[in-house]
């Protein structure tokens, strides 16, 4: 039977494995799981976009942010807890930090170029050659092809036939006979009239971070320019928390300070080519903020100032009148140009272009636009909106059972590493909580840990047959509601984009943005936020949450984008009531807590962690101790 | 930035149901138009211009035009890419143009073999990734 619009085709998978997603740490488990998965396991994986150009690398990137080299993992982990400030898994973070390099190499191995210092070029990182570092754990790559790599040795590994691409998962389903226990998802496809319902005995979910909840600085058609991927709608942590898996440090957010609306790089400007940011008045804010960054001690004495204390001190600037805040790009270029050769010249232009070129396109058509030449025009700061993510300066996610062999708290390893609180069901990437700086290396990375645990986990309860909890009907018309309201109500008004049965996923997405912004310490507030703004945010977000079951879907694609706002509603709600949990400010830069403006060592050097109770709905917050696994030294103290 | 086809350049993929832009675009952007055979951007405020469509085409009819809420009118940003090399074409307001050339891949699209030549998978039990054999795992 083929189904028709509304009515889909009901498509019935059974599998292994399931991996919900399709970008970094989706393929870098289908590599791995696959090779001790042998032929008698079958994984499937299952992609909204297409593998070879989906998840936040798609458009590319410029550098591989994570290589150690001949540098200790305890050391990488050091520098994730100190620009985390202070609160991170160590055991998750030593665990990429100690696999990491092998992965790297065999993106060399599969044809990533990589650039090499003078003296090795053509010589491989497996064989010693020697990468340019554009920052103590950052390496340099002409990296426009890196998702296609990545993506073709994951669909070499699994076989084209097990990857489905353009369906959305949009709801994971639990077993019908043992409680807590993860047996399938159900997905929607967005070419053909079809519902795609999936048993699987184990399930990775690694769909990204979640960009969007928040009112973005550009309204218009700017919209798009969001600095992480516009299609991370938080499905991620939503689909976890709906079946009860515990997430952790939702109130953790990155607001990342790029260039002005085109969201581009700054990395390679102040690491690579040694540029400064400054006031207005040509003023270094933060060494001049030095005296507001103590507040936060011992943070502020980290070998490198925490990303949340830079923006604190840049705020601090705009705030007070003292703008805009220029990236000085021509100084740092005319003093890389005194010992250089006008060749050498041209190439470290060329360097400076391919930075945006290969990563955040948008920004080179700002500078195009704007005649702006980085030799000759030094280029506006700003901190843009919040992003949620477990992958890059930040650390929301989900609570994970971490590495058996290290030497962690037992309350920390339940059995399989990167298994979620729900039995079967497992994460990684921007899926992973307490454990940030992977980016796309540590991702892809910490896919194939989960990968070769899963495996694990499938020849451990091989006898599994799981059956779905709910009606599969049921679970189909709930889905394709959007399009029901649709096609019921369309023609009771002249125009339809205006009607009072419905409200369109685009209107509520704004509408999420807009108190989000507002109450939940958007830009509009300077990120700031009391309990009080926080009761009223959830108030307006729980009416959102009414009304996302009105939501309408003219075709396909719109449903996509319900699913995806709703997705954003729940990823919104758990940041907000963990924002509401933590009386305290720890990270200044990326919000405030005007209630509670001080970090407080003593009672909040702990994880928020959280659960929603599955029968009842409810959301409940609560303290998980921290340990230090790595001893911690901050100007020469231990902490 | 949001893409635009150039309606002469495009021709639909000759009458496929799915076009390379559609295939590519990672957010579900690229639409076909059935009766004209033109694809055309449904969302240009969720464009996250990437690109890939642009890549993509095999007709070169798709561009970017800056987004307008934001960048003065007049420049552009237009690659052209082949499976090793990528030029990027970076045209001014004021008319200057600049162009770069980078490479993307070392190897022949399509050569990757995952596996052979690659450890045998052994012992599932153990922290060490298949590729990992034989080392030492460090720990703390």
């Amino acid at each position: 039977m083929s189904g028709t619009f509304g009515n889909p085709e009901i498509v019935e998978v059974s599998t292994d494995i399931l991996i919900i997603g399709g970008g970094m740490a989706a393929c870098g488990a289908a590599f791995e799981a696959k090779r001790w998965a042998g032929p008698d396991t079958k994984i499937t994986l299952v992609d909204k976009a297409a593998l070879d150009r989906s998840g936040a690398v798609a458009m590319g990137l410029s550098a591989i942010n994570t290589y150690l080299g001949d540098q200790k993992p305890e050391d990488y982990v050091r520098m994730v807890s100190a620009d985390l400030m202070g609160i991170t898994r160590d055991d998750l973070v030593y665990d990429v930090g100690r696999h990491v390099d092998d992965t790297v190499h065999l993106f060399e191995e599969w044809g990533l170029p990589i650039w090499k210092d003078k003296g090795s070029e053509g010589v491989a990182l497996k064989d010693g050659g020697k990468p340019v570092r554009s920052g103590r754990w950052q390496i340099m790559i002409n990296g426009e092809g890196y998702k296609t790599i990545v993506a073709e040795a994951a669909k070499k590994a699994l076989g084209i036939e097990n990857i489905i691409e353009r369906c959305f998962i949009v709801k994971l389903l639990l077993d019908e006979k043992e409680p807590n226990r993860i047996a399938g998802a159900v997905g929607l496809s967005v070419r053909e009239h079809k519902l795609y319902v999936f048993k699987a005995n184990a399930v990775l979910l690694v769909a990204g971070g979640a960009v969007n909840c928040f009112r973005p600085r550009s309204t218009g058609e700017g919209n798009g320019r969001t600095w992480y991927p516009v299609w991370n709608a938080g499905s991620t942590y939503a689909m976890a928390a709906e079946v009860g898996a515990e997430l952790t440090m939702m109130e953790n957010r990155f607001v990342p300070a790029r260039f002005k609306d085109g969201y581009g790089p700054v990395g390679a400007w102040f690491l690579l080519f040694k540029s400064q940011a400054l006031n207005g008045f040509g003023e270094n804010y933060v060494v001049k903020n030095a005296h507001m960054l103590a507040e936060f001690a011992p943070y502020d004495k980290a070998a490198v100032v925490p990303t949340c204390l830079r923006n604190h001190a840049m705020l601090h600037e705009m705030k007070e009148g003292r703008g805009p805040i220029m990236m000085d790009t021509p100084s740092a270029m005319k003093k890389l140009a005194e010992t250089m050769t006008p060749k050498e010249i041209k190439h470290l232009e060329a360097e400076a272009w391919e930075d945006f070129l290969d990563m955040c396109i948008g920004q080179a058509g700002v500078w195009a636009g704007m005649n702006i030449r980085p030799e000759v025009t030094a280029s506006e700061l700003m901190p843009t909106e919040p992003y949620l993510l477990g992958s890059h300066s930040g650390c929301c996610g989900i609570w994970v059972s971490g590495p058996e062999d290290v030497n962690s708290p037992k309350e920390w390893k339940w059995g399989y590493n990167r298994m979620t609180t729900v039995k079967g069901l497992f994460t990684a990437g921007d899926g992973v909580g307490a454990s940030g700086h992977k980016f796309s290396s540590g991702s892809h990375t910490e896919g194939r840990i989960a990968g070769k645990n899963m495996v694990r986990f499938v020849r451990d309860h091989k006898g599994h047959a799981p059956v779905l909890k709910g009606d599969i009907k049921a679970i189909a018309e709930e889905i394709y509601l959007p399009v029901r309201n649709y096609i019921e109500h369309k023609d009771k008004t002249t125009a339809e984009d205006v009607n009072p049965h419905y409200i369109l996923p685009r209107m509520l997405q704004m509408r999420l943005q807009k108190l989000m912004d507002e109450y939940v310490a958007g830009v509009s507030t300077y990120y700031n936020t009391n309990k009080m703004l926080l009761n009223q945010g959830l108030h307006l977000l729980t009416m959102l949450k009414e009304d996302s079951k009105k939501m309408r879907a003219k075709d396909l694609h719109e449903l996509m984008r319900a699913w995806e706002n709703y997705h954003r509603i729940v990823t919104a709600e758990a940041h907000l009531r963990h924002i509401m949990f933590r009386e305290e400010t720890r990270y200044p830069g990326f919000f405030y807590r005007a209630d509670f403006p001080k970090l407080d060592e003593a009672n909040w050097k702990c994880f928020v962690n959280s659960k929603i109770d599955v029968a009842t709905g409810e959301w409940k917050c609560f303290k998980v101790p921290h340990k230090d696994l790595v001893e911690k030294h901050y100007g020469g103290q231990k902490h | 930035m949001p893409t635009f086809v150039h309606t002469e350049k495009c021709d639909g993929c000759k009458g496929g149901q799915v076009t390379a832009c559609m295939y590519i675009c990672p957010n579900d952007l690229m639409k076909l138009d059935t009766a004209r055979m033109k694809a055309w951007n449904q969302e240009p405020d969720q464009c996250w211009e990437c690109q890939c469509c642009v890549k993509a085409c095999p007709q070169q009819a798709i561009e970017v035009r800056a987004y307008q809420d934001f960048v003065p009118m007049g420049g552009a940003v237009i690659p052209m890419r082949t499976d090793s090399t990528i030029i990027w074409t970076v045209k001014f307001r004021d008319g200057e143009v600049k162009r770069f050339k980078f490479p993307v891949r070392t190897t022949p699209v399509g050569s990757i073999d995952p596996y052979t030549g690659k450890p045998e998978a052994k012992d599932l039990d153990s922290p060490l990734l298949f590729t990992e054999q034989g080392k030492t795992l460090p720990t703390i």
